[in-house]
């Protein structure tokens, strides 16, 4: 894969991570107990897809450092 | 292209942002690069998602809360039309306020203003709940910010009158 979709793939997830703070907090404030673990598990899942992004696109960086 | 030394220091490795020896900022950079914003975005992204962690937690616990009771507030021919009552729903520590609107109906809310939770009053004349602190205001009917910083609406406590005496029942956070 292009390293170019490592780097959209990581931006997105800090961009849905943003609105998945944003609606936790304002469902936890609002009382809608129901909606905040939702968001929060979407927030976790965008979490892990930006690391295992990041180890991908690290793997691929610095073998062209080796070559 | 050929590689030769640039300098008695020269460093051989293969990294260009290593070879840049000419460079006054070199130190930073290696140090703010694009590795690193790559880098610091990741650690963001991490960040923001699992600082969502605790309010899922407490949302948890949150749950199994059963908060509300049936509260006695005062006789309604105590609470003449134009006026309010402050009281307290459901613990001591919830200020509320129970209005009796100038067009006859009964309501009452959370009297913590949403924006810095200073206590919100009746205005008669201008029909609305007023925050002091910052001119927030509220429409009395809905509990929905009107004017100024506040973005909430005031939680809203169910009511009811039985023989003459009004009582608070239930308590909504997000209504209208």
């Amino acid at each position: 894969m292009d390293k170019k979709w490592y780097w959209g793939i990581i931006f997105f997830t800090v961009a849905v991570n943003v609105i998945m703070l944003q609606l936790t907090t304002r469902a936890y404030l609002g009382r809608e107990f129901e909606m905040v673990l939702p968001y929060s598990i979407v927030g976790v899942v965008m979490a892990g897809i930006a690391f295992f992004t990041f180890l991908q696109w690290k793997k691929v960086e610095y073998k062209e450092d080796e070559k | 292209m050929s590689e030769c030394p640039k300098s008695r220091h020269a460093n051989k490795s293969k990294n260009d942002m290593v070879n840049l020896v000419d460079n006054v900022e070199q130190k930073e950079d290696l140090k703010f690069n694009r590795r690193a914003f790559l880098k610091s975005a990741v650690g963001a992204s991490m960040a923001l998602g699992l600082s969502t962690v605790p309010f899922s937690v407490r949302a948890m616990m949150g749950l199994t809360d059963d908060e509300e009771d049936r509260v006695e507030i005062i006789d309604l021919d105590q609470l003449p039309v134009g006026e309010s009552h402050k009281f307290y729903y459901p613990t001591e520590k919830d200020q509320a306020l129970l209005v009796h609107t100038v067009d006859g109906d009964l309501v009452a809310y959370n009297s913590e203003c949403t924006h810095l939770m200073c206590p919100v009053f009746y205005q008669k004349e201008e029909n609305k709940l007023l925050c002091p602190c910052h001119k927030g205001s509220y429409d009395v009917n809905s509990g929905q910010p009107i004017a100024g910083p506040p973005q909430r609406e005031l939680p809203l406590i169910e009511i009811e009158v039985v023989n003459g005496k009004v009582y608070a029942v239930g308590r909504q956070f997000r209504h209208g």
